[in-house]
């Protein structure tokens, strides 16, 4: 060890409770940027797991400008090819089928204007939690061409239980008039309210007949391994998309989706940004300080090692030195408090208790952080940079110091 | 003596001011309320094609039709042959739907009203509200113009404060023989939304009668709904048993 790394160490020492302050300020700063960051991705990874998972799926095959105009003539004519195709997408999951309506549903009582939406329900039990939130009744069975799925506040508005009956009247795919009657065989609650009172499920084949589909459906939605995955499994259907003129077929994943959704997560990161931005300031301002006056009343220290012959660099790099010491023992114990407390969590999960708030945001359950290499280093890297160049600024008095004057400083 | 002289005078020049305008407005509540009876009668039983074209696709239907005073209605699908049997009563405001095939009337919900008659460019609510263009509207004579040797009024139509009303002003085109010539309806913020052309004016039913009503959406080229009419017999009354929800459960055609 160098003398001047050792004279570092020891500089370092000489005042503990301020280095120690001054460490901790630096691994708070780290063990909050990791833990936030942390927490940020986990819950926008929860939340678009959940509405993934609810209904939308990771990617749909569907008819262009389907998304946007919702009509009903814009179909996928043979979804044959199309889910041979899904299937053979690298990282695709499962795969369903579904065709849409918007319809009138009537009970005894009540009638609404909503979705109906034909499904498979074999596969969509696979790709959607559906199956799994049926909480009266039963899931259709496949075959079953009069039963159908009602959301928990479509059944309260249409008062409806098990057994009723539902009268659906639509326009078919050639403008005819659809209309069918179909028993409540479930009732689901997703916890997400919109999706619980704008749609009713009923089976695709059933579907297909009412409305005059000729086989043909709207969406093919696929559920990849992962979130990473998508990417590739999209770009995979759009070079094999089956050929269809009139209207033609597209590819869409969860942000063309959910706009939404990709919008909110934005919004939370430039907010978390701005924050984390204010932190830092704040952080960086109360090092420079300690820097500052650990310079300032050693000046006459500084005068005596001057008047021995030190040079300024010399003594700029013991200074430099010492802060780098700090800087990497607070940012290493920043790091691993907060990678240590991140984890925890991680296996524990965080219940917010605003469940009614967060189930608008699509979060049910808990909330688990997520620690990542990004949210690990990110934000101690960036705390590492602020402090050093805090540090360094200081250390420019040294070259201004006459060894005289700086001895008689008081 | 002379300041009396002055204050009559103004009081008359106040009212040959005032006096057209407040006769011409009666004039265009008079004027439109007289078109309306004419063109809807007393009672009516009427055959009439609906085609419903869009730039890939077009579908045409024949719809039987009575009618009774300003606001009763009841129509049925003839053609084709799939959908007949399928019908539509409108009383009041509200409108039924029923359909033969699951034998079951569904009520409208208010949230429906706005959506296309069995998706044409006709709203439900431009069959269910009719009557609302004589209750829900102050009309104001605009200009008028002669067209082939007949006069045209062009009055424009505001809703009467707080009237439940789905638009926000309406342009009518009325010939001097009450025959309505055009409807443009404009939203809230006065755009137009959708305009109304009546054409083919021929004999039909003992009077001059628009045979061809067509419904364009502002903004689209080529979406439009056209009803013709086939027959159309004008009547002193029908029974207002015909208006009813157990008539509309018993198609009679």
């Amino acid at each position: 060890m160098s003398i001047d790394l050792r004279m570092a160490w020891r500089n370092l020492w000489r005042n503990p409770r301020r280095t120690l302050l001054t460490m901790s300020a630096i691994a708070f700063a780290c063990v909050l940027l990791v833990f936030m960051l942390s927490w940020q991705f986990g819950s926008y990874e929860t939340m678009i797991n959940t509405a993934v998972k609810v209904q939308t799926g990771h990617l749909h095959v569907e008819a262009a400008d389907y998304q946007d105009r919702q009509d009903m003539r814009l179909v996928i004519k043979d979804p044959q090819a199309v889910t041979k195709m899904v299937q053979a997408a690298p990282g695709v999951e499962a795969y369903t089928v579904r065709a849409n309506s918007f319809a009138l549903v009537s009970s005894q009582e009540r009638t609404y204007g909503i979705l109906v939406v034909g499904i498979d329900p074999a596969r969509e039990a696979k790709v959607s939690t559906l199956k799994s939130i049926v909480r009266q009744g039963s899931f259709l069975e496949p075959g079953d061409h009069e039963g159908a799925l009602v959301g928990r506040l479509l059944a309260q508005n249409l008062q409806v239980k098990l057994g009723d009956e539902l009268t659906v009247l639509g326009q078919g795919r050639d403008g005819s008039i659809a209309a069918l009657v179909l028993k409540v065989r479930g009732i689901y609650s997703s916890g997400m309210d919109d999706f619980d009172r704008s749609s009713i499920q009923m089976g695709l084949q059933a579907f297909q007949d009412a409305f005059t589909m000729e086989g043909a459906a709207h969406q093919v939605v696929a559920i990849c391994q992962s979130l990473e995955e998508v990417a590739g499994a999209k770009a995979y259907m759009a070079a094999h998309l089956p050929p269809q003129k009139d209207p033609g077929l597209t590819v869409l994943d969860w942000k063309q989706l959910m706009p939404g959704l990709l919008q909110g997560i934005e919004m939370d990161l430039v907010s978390g940004i701005i924050f984390y931005i204010i932190l830092l300031v704040v952080v960086t301002f109360s090092i420079l300080n300690t820097f500052l006056m650990s310079i300032l009343e050693r000046t006459h220290e500084f005068g005596v090692l001057m008047a021995m012959g030190a040079k300024p660099g010399r003594l700029g790099r013991l200074v430099v030195m010492e802060s780098l010491a700090m800087n990497l023992l607070g940012v290493g114990a920043g790091m691993i408090m907060g990678a240590l407390i991140t984890w925890y969590f991680q296996v524990q999960g965080i219940d917010l208790g605003a469940q009614e708030l967060m189930a608008q945001y699509g979060i049910v359950g808990r909330i688990y952080p997520r620690l990542s290499w990004l949210s690990l280093l990110s934000g101690p890297a960036v705390v590492f940079v602020m402090t050093l160049l805090a540090a360094l600024y200081p250390t420019r008095r040294l070259w201004k110091l006459r060894p005289v004057e700086a001895m008689n400083y008081a | 003596m002379k300041a009396k002289a002055l204050k009559s005078l103004c009081l008359v020049l106040v009212f040959s001011v005032a006096c057209p305008a407040l006769a011409l407005a009666q004039d265009a509540e008079s004027l439109v309320k007289a078109a309306f009876d004419y063109m809807r009668g007393k009672a009516s039983v009427s055959t009439a094609t609906m085609t419903i074209h869009r730039p890939d696709w077009q579908r045409s239907m024949t719809i039987r039709a009575w009618t009774l005073g300003q606001s009763d209605s009841i129509f049925y699908i003839v053609e084709p042959p799939k959908d007949s049997g399928n019908g539509t009563l409108k009383k009041g405001g509200e409108m039924w739907m029923y359909n033969p095939k699951v034998n079951r009337v569904i009520n409208l919900p208010p949230s429906m009203m706005s959506q296309g008659w069995m998706g044409s460019d006709f709203s439900n609510n431009d069959l269910a509200k009719t009557d609302s263009l004589i209750k829900d509207y102050v009309h104001t004579l605009e200009g008028s113009e002669t067209i082939d040797g007949k006069k045209v009024f062009h009055i424009k139509s505001m809703p009467k404060p707080r009237a439940p009303v789905v638009w926000g002003m309406q342009k009518l085109k009325i010939r001097e023989d009450h025959i309505f010539l055009q409807e443009d309806y404009y939203d809230e913020d006065l755009q137009l939304v959708k305009s109304l052309t009546l054409l083919d004016i021929k004999p039909l039913g003992g009077r001059l009668y628009p045979a061809k009503w067509r419904m364009q959406k502002a903004g689209v080229k080529d979406e439009y709904t056209v009803v013709g009419y086939e027959k159309l017999e004008f009547k002193d009354s029908l029974p207002a048993d015909l208006f009813t929800l157990s008539s509309l459960r018993n198609p009679r055609f």
